[in-house]
């Protein structure tokens, strides 16, 4: 067996690592090999598995866009051994990404159609490339809502993109949180009962979504009652995931394997898989 | 054309084989029969009921290391495992052959497990056709047979005073030694097994999905996971990184839908959490999804996980049953 094993992972050069809320850091990644780093393609929606050697590898959704100059990033919460391992590492430190895996958000058939995106925690992580891709390409779409909720005013991600997002035209930041502090003067709400009052249209229009699985089943019930269709609605799964090539089957959900088949799925899709997620 | 080899020279045949390869056969470790690497011919059973474990684990092993992670000076370098050694997998019945053939599906699909392709290029099957069943044995209503040829490139066949050599492909032929006979003689008839009907199980499977048959079927579960093991289509596996003295290592290792937790995420949500959704994966997995995917069903009729479940959890009643909740269904 030689270097074309599918387990084995590029290597890569952690160059910075910021700090996105007390749980989270941004971690931004060089793969040190210059042919694979310019061959390295990916779309919003996409993830790749990260490695931290010694611990472990597991799968996260890439936040950059492809040919950004800040190389891959990833934005990586606390929550088990390889993530608190994935966070020491400092700049300069080795880690090992394969990837890209899975298919991604069809942005490019969303074009002319109002976008609502619902995010909860970490789930903003998946959707920040899709905001970057629309507004990058913003006369592609019509009106963009992103409607993004965590726990506290500080578990908010991504809030140093937060001014371009509201200074963007047509587009509109909705934050809320479950519990504010001294400082906070916006809403204190759960995510589902912030699409209930900002009641998006359903005309011409495609939500995205992603969170806890508690804030995506109320919100999906939100959103059916606007008057959402299950095919405009979309989702991407999180799932137990160790070789990301459709062979370990941890990610195997009814018919489809979540790493090959998914992550992004429509609702429409989901109902119809035989084991629900 | 059959060819006839003695025992002896087959013997014969087995102490060269040895001296070039590795040579993987049924031998009896502490009252098990169980498929491994010899150091000599006389190890070798020749009359045996299936082993305890498939000898899938030739190809897909227990546990094995996928790379080593090296550091020097900061320089991180992944150094892959390599599979070096040709071999011959010696004695396997047709059963444990189909059962490699199946688990070619995900493994050789692109991208291919390097691992596991090296080892299935490397290494040559000679199987041993059934001249008695068990209890358990149902390979023919899984697509196979005690005298099946198709998944092996040689097929030996017991008669008195020897075997007959049914070189099934080039590779098979080249392997043998020179000088066999023609075998002139009448090929046994193949022992008959019972008959396990699928008719409509697919279908059934596709609406008795949230019957409640499956949490009935699963009180009894210990969740030990030993149908897996035991199983030569069970392929769900697992990848951990040990560090030990030192030294880094990526490890793959069988993992079972069985396990609490086998598909917990690290946020805490896990779409299983009741041994009735694992033990209904096992059977949706087998009869259902792998069928969609590689248009085969992922059971060769072995029977080993209906002898060793200790709670006597059977595929063959499993499939009986379905039937006949679906009859009950149609009828009410």
């Amino acid at each position: 067996m030689g270097p074309e094993s599918p387990f084995i992972p590029y290597l890569a050069t952690l160059k910075t690592a910021t700090q996105l809320t007390p749980d989270i850091k941004l971690l931004s990644v060089e793969l040190e090999d210059p042919e694979i780093r310019a061959s390295f393609d990916y779309k919003p929606g996409q993830f790749a598995l990260l490695s931290a050697f010694g611990e472990g590898e597991a799968p996260f959704g890439i936040v950059s866009l492809p040919l950004q100059k800040d190389g891959l990033e990833f934005a990586v919460r606390r929550i088990g051994t390889v993530t608190r391992a994935l966070q020491e590492l400092e700049p300069g430190d080795t880690l090992g990404v394969r990837g890209p895996f899975g298919n991604y958000f069809p942005l490019e058939d969303y074009g002319g159609k109002n976008i609502i995106i619902i995010g909860g925690g970490i789930g903003m992580a998946p959707l920040r490339p899709v905001i970057n891709r629309i507004l990058e390409r913003r006369d592609n779409y019509q009106e963009l809502v992103i409607i993004n909720g965590a726990r506290t005013p500080q578990d908010l991600v991504f809030q140093p993109e937060f001014p371009i997002w509201m200074e963007t035209p047509r587009t509109r930041l909705e934050l809320t949180v479950d519990r504010g502090d001294e400082h906070w003067e916006g809403r204190v709400a759960l995510v589902p009962d912030v699409v209930k009052e900002v009641a998006p249209s359903p005309d011409n229009a495609i939500a995205i979504i992603c969170g806890p699985p508690i804030m995506i089943r109320f919100t999906l019930a939100g959103l059916r009652n606007l008057g959402f269709k299950d095919n405009q609605i979309v989702t991407t799964l999180e799932a137990k995931m160790k070789c990301g090539l459709g062979k370990c089957a941890r990610c195997n959900i009814g018919e489809k394997y979540v790493c090959q088949d998914g992550p992004v799925f429509t609702l429409e899709q989901i109902s119809q898989f035989l084991e629900q997620p | 054309m059959n060819l006839f080899a003695s025992k002896d020279d087959l013997i014969r045949w087995l102490d060269s084989l040895l001296e070039k390869q590795i040579v993987i056969a049924p031998v009896r470790v502490q009252e098990q029969t169980m498929f491994q690497p010899i150091s000599k011919v006389e190890e070798v059973i020749f009359d045996f009921d299936n082993t305890t474990l498939s000898p899938k684990g030739w190809f897909l092993p227990p546990t094995e290391t996928l790379f080593s992670v090296q550091r020097d000076d900061g320089q991180v370098e992944l150094v892959p495992a390599l599979v070096e050694q040709d071999a011959v997998l010696f004695g396997l019945h047709p059963c444990d052959a189909k059962g490699i053939a199946l688990m070619d599906s995900p493994f050789l699909q692109e991208p291919g497990d390097a691992l596991y392709r090296e080892r299935r290029r490397r290494t040559a099957l000679v199987g041993l056709a059934c001249r008695q069943v068990q209890p358990e044995c149902f390979c023919t209503s899984m697509g196979s047979a005690p005298d099946d040829p198709s998944n092996v490139d040689i097929l030996l066949t017991e008669v008195e005073d020897g075997y007959i050599v049914q070189a099934v492909t080039e590779r098979g032929k080249a392997l043998l030694p020179q000088g066999l006979v023609e075998y002139k003689g009448k090929v046994p008839t193949p022992p008959k097994l019972q008959a396990v009907p699928t008719k409509e199980v697919i279908s059934a499977m596709r609406e008795l999905f949230n019957d409640p048959y499956w949490e009935q079927l699963a009180d009894r579960c210990l969740h030990c996971n030993i149908c897996a093991y035991v199983c030569p289509t069970c392929y769900c596996f697992d990848m951990r990184d040990y560090a030990d003295k030192g030294k880094v290592e990526r490890v793959r290792s069988w993992e079972s839908c069985q396990s609490p937790g086998f598909s917990l995420t690290a946020g805490g949500y896990d779409p299983r959490t009741t041994k009735g959704e694992r033990l209904r994966q096992r059977f949706y997995h087998k009869l259902l999804y792998f069928p969609e995917q590689f248009q085969d069903v992922a059971c060769v009729g072995c029977g080993r996980c209906v002898r060793a479940c200790p709670v006597n959890i059977d595929i063959r009643e499993v499939i009986s049953n379905l039937q006949q909740v679906m009859e009950a269904k149609s009828g009410s």
